[in-house]
């Protein structure tokens, strides 16, 4: 006999279309897969030598629910150095991933709100996380021509509607464009007047050249600031699946609670990879960012030699174009994937990553 | 004001928090096996680095490990499963038993739970705002779940039922005849069943466990978590896995893509090798947890100490109930002056303030030496009386 109350869980998912936006893959497929989030990267044999010793010697069991000290310390440092994020291994929480941090700062951070403003465009995977419990959701416009960024004014209305709690990008996911410093100080300001709160996704920021202002870094908002990322991008971890959450302290005993409740803790293999990435990121960036500022400065022209309308984008490692709704289709006819805008929320927008089949997607999009 | 006791989740945080400053510390709480993962899994995880460390792997994780997690609940629990639709990895049996949960129950929904059960259901629950049904069990039963009283716990509201054998932390089994009288409850009133089988290759003497899925109409409506953890000792990986109807794996993958996304390669080329490898390292550690528990059963039987018998699982829920005082309380007098950590019962369900559940999970010397710290403290806190 068929089961009612399997019919009517099943009818009720039916229902959750958050819960089935379609997001990009989180790591890529294949060499002309463009669309994920996660490059393919080669793995430093030191990264591989530090987590091997780390297993053989028994580190095969339970950590901290927050990450090893160790590793906790190292974010720690990197956002202080890279972003002028001020912060300290307490203010680190360990994730298996960014999802995993969406879904922590989102559902935690969120359920201490009314509601959360969400930028118009933003990654899919907030949309999801969003639709594993409802919360009510404030819309925040956003500027197509900055990238698809919400304006200073859209958040400043959200806020001055009631919207206590912010999610933002920047880099967009979408676009790769950041808000610039002045911009970021506004931002903060308005936080300061406010009293608001902001999850701000940077986890692109590591591929803009020249760095990328985080919030956490402003005078006036620190305190009201949870940042989110990948930890070391770009070191061969993306598989791994390892990022983090940089909260004010009186924000952490909530999310490590429900950390403990989803997971207990992350993998310590890839706890003890990223230690050892954390290490070597400093010198190994670098020359990774030159190469892909070379190729995405190739591929910016190319596209405008193709009359392909280009996206003004501040992150290395993505191109965004405005193009015709049926370009995500044209591509995969020539066996490329990409980031369909139309899952961010935008639709005219593609996004390609920037890699050695970069040039042969844009012919393809003629 | 005064500060705000902790309770369930957080209090065992904390006592593992304190047990931490103590080097002497014997830990008989956290269910985290003593052995190392064997040197196999860990080569294959090695080789995984050099091979295979950018690999992608959808949500529901690589197709080879679906595979092998298929062979191994055909193997062991008899259940049928298509690795391509009826399988999904988690990081580990705790986000399994997340996913299960919020894939089945949704806000004002209730679940029946055999109490006292595994702490971190309720939190789940919690967070899917469900509603607990509790059903008592009882250590002069060795905390057998009766039928009757499940079947008499259901309401309109009722939409699954929890059965987790052996059960954390009293370590009852559901025996067959009780599992297909739980399945009979749940077919005829239409609830879900949530299975955690994760302490299914640890049954003792002549118990026998039973998967619901395994059995004639169960399949089409159970979830069944497993996970590596404890019998291939890998808690650090944090890899475990559900299967269950296609229908309903649908919305767990999706549950899976928007709370983390796949699992770490590196854990996933583990846990294959874990699973077709040689399993002899398995059959040793459970050679060894039938001699502890032995132990550990006679020590508590010397001390005069009452529980129910351990049918299965790694620990024994003993009543303390002597001393007169909160489980907590004991727990914590037992670690700060004696330097071992046992788990309160109140941790695990406000009706168990008389019990500890203490682990198996050290080697026999140090349970010995633990035993007897805490026959001491006990003493103590009797003379105290």
């Amino acid at each position: 006999m068929a089961s009612q109350t399997k019919a009517d869980i099943l009818a009720q998912h039916e229902t959750n279309a958050a819960l089935k936006t379609p997001a990009p893959g989180q790591i890529t497929r294949h060499a002309k897969d463009l669309g994920a989030d996660g490059m393919l990267s080669p793995l430093d044999e030191r990264i591989i030598a530090a987590a091997s010793e780390a297993l053989e010697a028994g580190q095969t069991h339970y950590v901290d629910v927050p990450g090893i000290a160790p590793l906790r310390e190292a974010i720690a440092e990197y956002l202080n150095t890279s972003f002028s994020a001020p912060c300290q291994s307490s203010n680190i929480i360990v994730t298996a991933g960014l999802q995993e941090s969406r879904f922590l700062t989102i559902q935690k951070i969120g359920e201490t709100f009314d509601s959360i403003g969400i930028p118009d465009v933003v990654h899919p995977g907030v949309q999801k996380a969003l639709g594993v419990r409802t919360r009510n959701v404030v819309s925040i416009a956003v500027d197509a021509d900055r990238g698809y960024l919400p304006t200073l004014g859209a958040i400043a209305d959200a806020v001055a509607g009631g919207c206590q709690l912010i999610y933002l990008e920047s880099p967009s996911r979408l676009s790769g464009a950041a808000y610039t410093s002045d911009e970021v100080d506004a931002i903060g300001q308005l936080l300061g007047e406010s009293g608001a709160t902001v999850i701000w996704d940077q986890g692109l920021a590591p591929w803009v050249d020249g760095g990328c202002r985080s919030l956490a870094s402003t005078e006036d908002a620190p305190a009201q600031v949870t940042t989110i990322g990948e930890a070391f991008p770009g070191m061969g971890l993306a598989s791994w699946f390892i990022g983090y959450i940089a909260a004010p302290e009186n924000q952490i005993p909530a999310m490590q609670s429900q950390k403990q409740i989803m997971a207990i803790c992350t993998s310590t293999a890839a706890q003890y990879a990223a230690l050892e990435a954390s290490s070597l990121f400093p010198t190994a960036h670098p020359p990774r960012l030159a190469r892909l500022r070379s190729a995405k400065s190739d591929a910016t022209e190319s596209a405008q030699e193709l009359n392909l309308n280009v996206i003004a984008g501040d992150a290395l490692n993505v191109i965004a174009l405005r193009t015709s709704n049926d370009s995500a289709a044209k591509l995969r006819a020539a066996g490329f994937d990409c980031a369909d805008g139309g899952d961010f929320g935008a639709s005219e927008v593609i996004r390609l990553n920037i890699n050695t089949t970069t040039a042969d997607a844009l012919q393809a999009l003629r | 004001m005064s500060k705000k006791k902790a309770q369930g989740t957080n209090l065992l945080y904390q006592l593992i928090g304190e047990a931490r400053n103590y080097d002497d510390v014997i830990i008989m709480g956290r269910g985290d096996p003593d052995f190392d993962t064997p040197a196999h899994i860990v080569a294959a995880a090695k080789n995984a680095m050099i091979n295979h460390h950018a690999d992608y792997s959808p949500p529901e994780g690589l197709l080879a490990l679906r595979e092998a997690i298929a062979e191994r609940v055909k193997r062991v629990n008899n259940i049928d499963v298509d690795p391509a639709t009826e399988v999904v990895v988690a990081n580990g049996g705790q986000e399994a038993l997340f996913l299960m949960v919020l894939a089945v129950l949704s806000p004002g929904d209730e679940m029946i739970v055999p109490e006292p059960n595994y702490n971190t259901y309720a939190d789940s629950l919690a967070f899917a705002g469900g509603v607990k049904v509790e059903v008592q069990t009882y250590a002069e039963n060795d905390f057998r779940a009766d039928p009757a009283d499940v079947a008499a716990a259901i309401t309109d509201k009722s939409r699954a039922l929890l059965l987790v054998s052996p059960n954390n932390p009293a370590a009852s089994v559901i025996s067959p005849p009780d599992m297909q009288a739980m399945l009979d409850i749940a077919i005829s009133k239409d609830l879900m069943i949530l299975a955690d089988d994760i302490y299914d290759l640890f049954v003792y003497d002549d118990f026998e466990h039973v998967s619901p899925a395994s059995l004639p109409g169960g399949k089409e409506r159970a979830l069944t978590l497993n996970a590596l953890s404890k019998a291939y000792s890998m808690t650090g990986w944090r890899l475990g896995w559900i299967v269950g109807p296609a229908d309903l794996m649908a919305r767990v993958k999706e549950l899976k893509a928007a709370i983390s996304g796949g699992a770490s390669i590196i854990s996933q080329h583990a846990g294959i090798a874990a699973l077709t490898g040689p399993q002899d390292a398995v059959e040793m550690m459970a050679e060894a947890y039938r001699r502890r528990r032995r132990l550990v059963l006679d020590a508590l039987d010397a001390m005069g100490m009452k529980y129910g018998l351990p049918q299965g699982g790694q620990f024994v829920f003993a009543d303390i109930g002597f001393t007169g005082m909160d489980s907590g309380e004991v727990a914590q007098r037992i670690l700060t002056e004696q330097h071992v950590l046992a788990y309160p019962g109140s941790a695990f369900s406000k009706d168990r303030k008389d019990y500890l559940r203490m682990t198996f999970l050290q080697p026999e010397e140090q349970l010995i030496e633990g035993l007897e710290r805490m026959k001491v403290a006990m003493r103590d806190m009797m003379a105290e009386r």
